[in-house]
């Protein structure tokens, strides 16, 4: 099956007619899709400002990031969740939306921009945590990663408006 | 100057009117709004969660809320701001809206009760339990109430 196919199947499933033809189902789960950036994203932005040392510069890095990372995860177990419902309400005009796509490519280039930083510097990090400055590639990453989602978000808002 | 003489000035500003006719202009405008509200409500979440004691344990309250407090500002002068423009984008349609008006009413509230209450007592050290449940109650239904009442303007 081809994934438009998949999609077509997806959108007739009686989760994603049930729905569609709520009056509040579907405003309900969009609100959430959105109110969650607070704990996803948002969360994600703090650990990167801390990271540029532009907020809470006088505490460890990993003592930071151990205090955002679990909310952070439930968050975005609630995004893709939100997401994903929401998705499949309209499959088959997100799959051709340019900017579902483009939201689709910057969430997995988030995704392994967020995994090189696991892989690179989150072993040794308590070797830089209270460096004055995190290294070059920390560094880097933050602000990759602070790109990625402003255009996550951006392309998110914008296919809203062409479904 | 009234007003509605200032909004109709906005309306047709060449700015305003540069990005009312652009495809994109509202899309754009949205997506700032959305990102300052992340980053605003994400500082929320913070501090009212260690208000409650259910998360954020690693550093005090006041720690938190000093290193929060100026991109809560700021964040917060981001979503007014694209606010305005996304109200002076279509004036006519927001002031006919009933959720607009409980959205405003309760972004007064939150934004009196963040810089009083809210920002008085996450400077302290923490007080009684049941105190700190009352003000992150108040804290989170505000705000989040502004939210779902944006998210109704849309749909009702």
């Amino acid at each position: 099956m081809s994934l438009l196919g998949v999609c077509h199947w997806l959108q007739s499933t009686s989760w994603a007619v049930a729905i569609r033809e709520s009056d509040l189902a579907f405003p309900f789960i969009e609100g959430t899709h959105i109110l969650a950036l607070s704990l996803s994203v948002g969360l994600v932005v703090v650990f990167d400002l801390r990271v540029l040392r532009l907020a809470f510069r006088d505490e460890p890095v990993s003592r930071i990031m151990k205090l955002l990372a679990p909310w952070s995860l439930a968050g975005f177990a609630i995004m893709l969740l939100t997401g994903g419902l929401l998705f499949m309400t309209q499959a088959e005009k997100a799959y051709g939306n340019t900017f579902f796509r483009a939201k689709f490519l910057l969430l997995l280039l988030a995704g392994i921009n967020a995994l090189v930083y696991q892989v690179k510097f989150y072993p040794n990090m308590t070797a830089w945590d209270t460096a004055p400055v995190a290294p070059a590639g920390a560094r880097i990453i933050a602000v990759l990663s602070l790109l990625f989602w402003i255009g996550v978000i951006a392309c998110g808002r914008t296919m809203a408006y062409e479904l | 100057m009234s007003w509605q003489y200032l909004v109709e000035w906005c309306y047709s500003s060449p700015l305003v009117s540069l990005l009312r006719d652009w495809k994109y202009g509202a899309p754009a405008v949205q997506s700032v709004h959305l990102s300052g509200l992340t980053v605003l409500l994400s500082t929320v979440v913070i501090l009212n969660f260690r208000l409650l004691g259910i998360g954020m344990r690693g550093l005090s309250l006041p720690v938190l809320a000093s290193q929060l407090w100026r991109w809560a500002a700021g964040a917060m002068l981001l979503t007014i701001c694209s606010g305005v423009v996304i109200f002076v984008l279509d004036p006519t349609r927001y002031l006919a809206s009933g959720p607009f008006r409980l959205k405003m009413a309760l972004l007064s509230l939150a934004i009196v009760y963040h810089f009083t209450v809210f920002r008085r007592v996450t400077r302290s050290e923490p007080g009684g339990r049941w105190r700190n449940i009352g003000v992150a109650f108040f804290s989170l239904t505000l705000w989040f109430g502004v939210g779902w009442a944006a998210r109704a303007i849309a749909f009702f």
